[in-house]
């Protein structure tokens, strides 16, 4: 970019925030480090835990480095497919079931393959666990990603695309210059979610048994499930509060500054910026390195691609070549490839689908039963976990909302509550439920709740808060009852966001079956009657046909009822109750 | 005009164009039919029409944003291929990068191309001087008004310094005074020189504001888009609104586009009258007919269109498709470009709510459209049709006009009238039992 001399830098004073840049580079190149450390490292599959509280920050460290390059990872994941999906039909019929499928596939589907793939490739160092561990992260983390940058490359208003076809902005300065800055608030706030999704199956994706064998990666998750295997409450509590450290840390030093950051990228002209000035974007914007910094980097990746066009010698490459145009020149071209793309997809979906009844024709007519049977226990667990979710989060995200001063202090404080790995609070919730006596068949769906009941309350708050002061007073004048209040106003406006939250929350209760059906308690593991503990148990005794005997019947049940019940739930929402924008 | 053979190969032709769209209903929509015009060097273009005529995709055709489905669109004498490298564009929504500030935002025009840092802050601080924006540089988007964010997509397009300067409705999201003042400045900026800029054109529905800009002017129809007028304009700029010559210019234009909308054929009669002859219901909401009539009762029951437009700051298009309304009710005659309040007319104006919705419904019962739908309802089980049939049967009687409007205008004048009512959740129409009493 041209005329950059908009920031006036005091010339040679070293300020704090460079400090906390420099600081937060090294910390960065120490995970990196001890990152490598432990992937060059002689293949152990099961580490020693320490459970005294010094272990922990080596632990923690190593946690965050792995959700640190799992991150990375589903951000490429994202910006690749995501714009490969947005931008091309044929890629989109592709890319967007697949990571529906992706979407409810529970992170054990996925352990097997990559564990035993991995560690075959890699069998004298750790990198082939250490890259299944990350993947599995991966899996919690990149889904929710990719639809949201989906959404909003595809809502980008026309008329900057027209504006960029008739600058000649080539197709990679249009990503870095309109399409990228249109999602980055998006991106942004989905990686927060994202990131947390990541940390909730912490204990499973770090340690686990997988046959006869028993793995275990160094990590505040192994850390975790240690202690609770020895049933060592000093150690669990310490667990936790390193967990909590963790989170708070990274919403402080990264999440905070870059949601202030992008929310400049927003299209619409309102002011609604932070109120305040998240801390460390004050220490950034203080800072020389990074000025110098972020300043030069545009100029590097256009440099670059100036010297890419170069190489190809040729005047039209990376030249725009307008969508429409193109489209209509090879409409039917486009429709015969589309054509043959859904063929050959289709044929390629029989043969998995053939592979699969292959591998899984092994199971007895008696063990599909029992896989239906459990399906529907979770079904009811994954049903009560939202309605009691609801129950509470309801009311309570609408009373929050509809105070600012209320919105302030408890916005963070879900945040965290919503990132906290619930399985790790489990021994604790289970020691409350054993007082009253509830057996895990029912108190599996209680735990189910503790993970998923946020993200309705989340999705509540977000709504509760943009109802809007002139309908509130003219209900007040009119001076209705409360009840009216409620049930005329306050329930219609908050329903779309609610449904939002209970689609979320709902997929979130199916994936977390796998931990709250199955639960090791004082030593002793829990088992409940249901989907996830059946996936949980064929993953550690090994039995593959069973494990995708199961993982068919979850993902056939999550997409059909997304399919058949919450979309149009949703619809009905969207069209009825939702306020023009 | 355009048969006239010009020694010099123009800027930009369009050949034979037809372009079309699939909606998402599936249903194919003819936007422009059988285009053929020429941008020479030295000319201001003014294409004007109504909503829905295509004078915005001519734009896109020229400046290759869009491909026409059919015909050919030439850049100096050579078949266009991908975006038109001659054009520079100015948007109607302004279409700036709200994280840029302005300097940046107009820097976007340059980073094609490889220039120096230098030759590149000249180019800008030129572009940014031209348009009258020193001082802010630094501002951003959200900080300027409507006329300054249009000064911004200006001197983008400046910057470029490319021959042809397309302007999409550039003025119609401003205020009147604003548009007024800019119209002028970037009819200074081309007759300056101090620009490369060889020729302009400008779409709008805005009959003054194309009259004292295009040297020659395309005046579209609706249904589908096609070219009704094209006229050179040879008036001397500064042009001067109030001048005889101006006038007449302006009354001649007015007088295609009413007949255009409104045929004034001698034996003129309403279509309702024909047997088998169903309306076409015009766009238009029932409270903009009323309001219409008020101020045409205001003025002693006589009124011209143009006049009304320019008062109530309307597009005039959209001021004749309500006289069209009105007249299909018979509550106006409209002799050339007045609109005359009928006896009825007169009767409604005065009437009170109940009054009205009970004239309402006896003019609706007149038309042709509102009785082959109440048959098809008498006819149905529990007197009621899906949304879906009642588009098809529109299609059916109407095949060329866009069903879904005419849907929905005749269910919002049905529903005020109290003749059919319109259920949204299961999406069915129904025959309305008005309460007597009422």
């Amino acid at each position: 970019m041209y005329l950059t001399k908009k920031t006036i830098v005091p010339k040679g004073s070293f300020k704090v925030g460079d400090t906390a840049v420099l600081l937060l580079v090294a910390l960065v190149i120490y995970l990196i480090g001890i990152t490598a450390k432990q992937w060059e490292g002689v293949y152990r599959p099961a580490v020693e835990i320490d459970l005294s509280a010094s272990s922990l920050l080596l632990f923690s460290l190593f946690s965050m480095g792995r959700a640190m390059i799992a991150y990375i990872l589903s951000l490429l994941f994202t910006l690749i497919f995501g714009y490969l999906a947005a931008k091309n039909r044929i890629a989109e019929k592709i890319i967007v079931p697949l990571l529906d499928i992706g979407q409810s596939i529970p992170v054990l589907g996925f352990l097997p393959g990559l564990v035993l793939g991995l560690v075959s490739i890699f069998p004298k160092t750790n990198i082939g666990l250490e890259l299944a561990c990350i993947l599995m992260i991966f899996t919690g983390q990149v889904w929710n990603m990719a639809f949201s940058f989906i959404s909003s490359m595809k809502s980008v208003p026309t008329q900057l695309y027209e504006m960029s076809d008739n600058v000649g902005l080539s197709k990679l300065r249009q990503f870095f210059r309109v399409e990228l800055p249109c999602s980055a608030t998006g991106l942004a706030w989905n990686s927060l979610m994202s990131v947390a999704g990541g940390w909730f199956f912490l204990t499973v994706c770090e340690a686990f048994t997988l046959g006869e064998k028993n793995f275990r990666l160094p990590g505040l998750g192994s850390y975790m499930s240690v202690a609770i295997d020895q049933d060592n409450h000093r150690a669990m509590a310490f667990g936790a509060l390193a967990m909590v450290a963790v989170i708070v840390i990274s919403d402080f030093v990264i999440w905070r500054p870059v949601i202030a950051w992008t929310s400049k990228f927003r299209l619409s002209e309102s002011h609604e910026d932070f109120q305040t000035i998240p801390f460390m974007t004050l220490l950034f914007r203080e800072s020389l390195i990074a000025q110098k910094v972020t300043a030069e980097f545009e100029g590097i990746i256009f440099q670059w691609s100036r010297f890419y066009r170069k190489i190809f010698r040729s005047k039209t490459f990376g030249q725009s070549t307008n969508p429409i145009s193109r489209k209509m020149k090879s409409k039917g071209q486009g429709k015969f490839l589309e054509g043959l793309v859904s063929v050959l997809l289709y044929l390629s979906l029989a043969v998995v689908a053939w592979r699969l009844i292959n591998f899984v024709s092994q199971l007895r007519w008696v063990e599909w039963r029992e896989i239906l049977v459990c399906a529907s226990f979770t079904g009811t667990r994954v049903f009560t976990a939202v309605v009691l979710g609801t129950l509470w989060a309801l009311p309570a995200g609408i009373l929050i909302g509809l105070s600012p001063k209320l919105t302030r202090w408890f916005q963070p404080i879900i945040q965290i509550g919503a990132s906290f790995p619930a399985p790790m609070v489990y021994p604790l919730a289970l020691g409350l439920f054993a007082i009253l006596h509830l057996h895990i068949n029912v108190s599996s769906a209680l735990l189910m709740l503790l993970g998923v009941q946020w993200y309705v309350l989340f999705n509540v708050l977000a709504g509760a808060v943009t109802i809007s002061v002139d309908l509130m007073d003219s209900f007040r004048l009119t001076g209705v009852s409360k009840k009216t209040l409620w049930t005329k106003l306050y329930l219609p406006s908050v329903f779309p966001y609610l449904v939002t939250g209970w689609v979320t929350a709902a997929g979130g209760a199916w994936n977390a079956s796998i931990v709250s059906e199955y639960v090791s308690f004082g030593g002793t593991p829990l088992i409940a009657r249901g989907l996830g503990a059946m996936i949980s148990e064929s993953t550690s005794q090994g039995n593959y046909p069973k494990l995708v005997g199961c993982l068919l019947v979850m993902v056939a049940t999550v997409i059909l009822i997304n399919r058949l019940f919450w979309s149009r739930v949703y619809h009905f929402a969207e069209t009825r109750f939702r306020f023009e924008r | 005009m355009n048969s006239k053979m010009n020694p010099a190969t123009p800027l930009v032709e369009l050949k034979n164009i037809h372009q079309s769209f699939t909606l998402s209903s599936g249903q194919k929509i003819k936007v422009l039919q059988d285009i053929h015009f020429t941008l020479e060097e030295g000319e201001i273009l003014a294409i004007l029409g109504p909503s829905g005529s295509g004078k915005s995709t001519c734009l896109r055709i020229l400046s290759g944003l869009i491909e026409p489905t059919l015909g050919q669109c030439l850049r100096r004498g050579k078949p266009l291929v991908g975006p038109n490298p001659d054009v520079a564009m100015v948007f109607q929504t302004f279409a700036l990068l709200p994280w840029l500030n302005v300097a940046q935002n107009v820097a976007v025009g340059l980073e094609p191309l490889s220039l120096t840092k230098l030759e590149a802050e000249e180019r800008i601080k030129k572009a940014i001087d031209l348009v009258g924006l020193e001082g802010f540089e630094e501002a951003y988007p959200r900080e300027l008004s409507g006329g300054m964010k249009q000064r911004v997509g200006i001197a983008r397009a400046l910057v470029m310094e490319r021959p042809i300067l397309c302007l999409d409705e550039p003025f119609s999201a401003l205020d009147v005074l604003t548009a007024e003042v800019l119209r002028k400045e970037v009819l200074n900026l081309w007759r300056s020189g101090k620009t490369p800029v060889k020729s302009i054109v400008i779409v709008t529905h805005n009959i003054l504001e194309a009259i004292s800009m295009g040297s020659k002017i395309l005046v579209m129809g609706t249904n589908p888009g096609q070219i009704k007028l094209a006229v050179k304009n040879d008036l001397p700029y500064p042009r001067d609104e109030i001048s005889g010559r101006f006038k007449e210019f302006v009354d001649n234009i007015h007088s295609v586009i009413t007949e255009d909308i409104i045929p004034d054929t001698p034996d003129w009669v309403p279509p309702a009258m024909i047997a088998n002859a169903v309306e076409a219901l015009p766009s238009v909401q029932l409270n903009e007919v009323f309001g219409l009539l008020d101020r045409i009762h205001e003025s002693g029951g006589r009124a011209d269109a143009f006049a009304i437009a320019q008062a109530l700051k309307q597009e005039s298009t959209q001021v004749l498709l309500m006289a069209k309304a009105a007249e299909l009710l018979d509550f106006v005659d409209t002799p050339k470009n007045a609109i005359v309040l009928t006896n009825l007319g007169n009767q409604f104006v005065k009437a009170d709510v109940n009054l009205k919705k009970q004239m309402i419904r006896a003019q609706l019962q007149q038309l042709r459209i509102a009785d082959l739908l109440k048959t098809k309802l008498e006819t149905s089980e529990n007197h009621e049709i899906s949304t879906e049939e009642c588009l098809e049967f529109i299609r059916d009687w109407l095949p060329n006009e866009p069903a879904e409007k005419i849907f929905d205008t005749l269910i919002q004048w049905s529903r005020y009238g109290e003749l059919f009512g319109y259920n949204a959740t299961s999406k069915t129409v129904y025959l309305d039992q008005p309460d007597v009493g009422a």
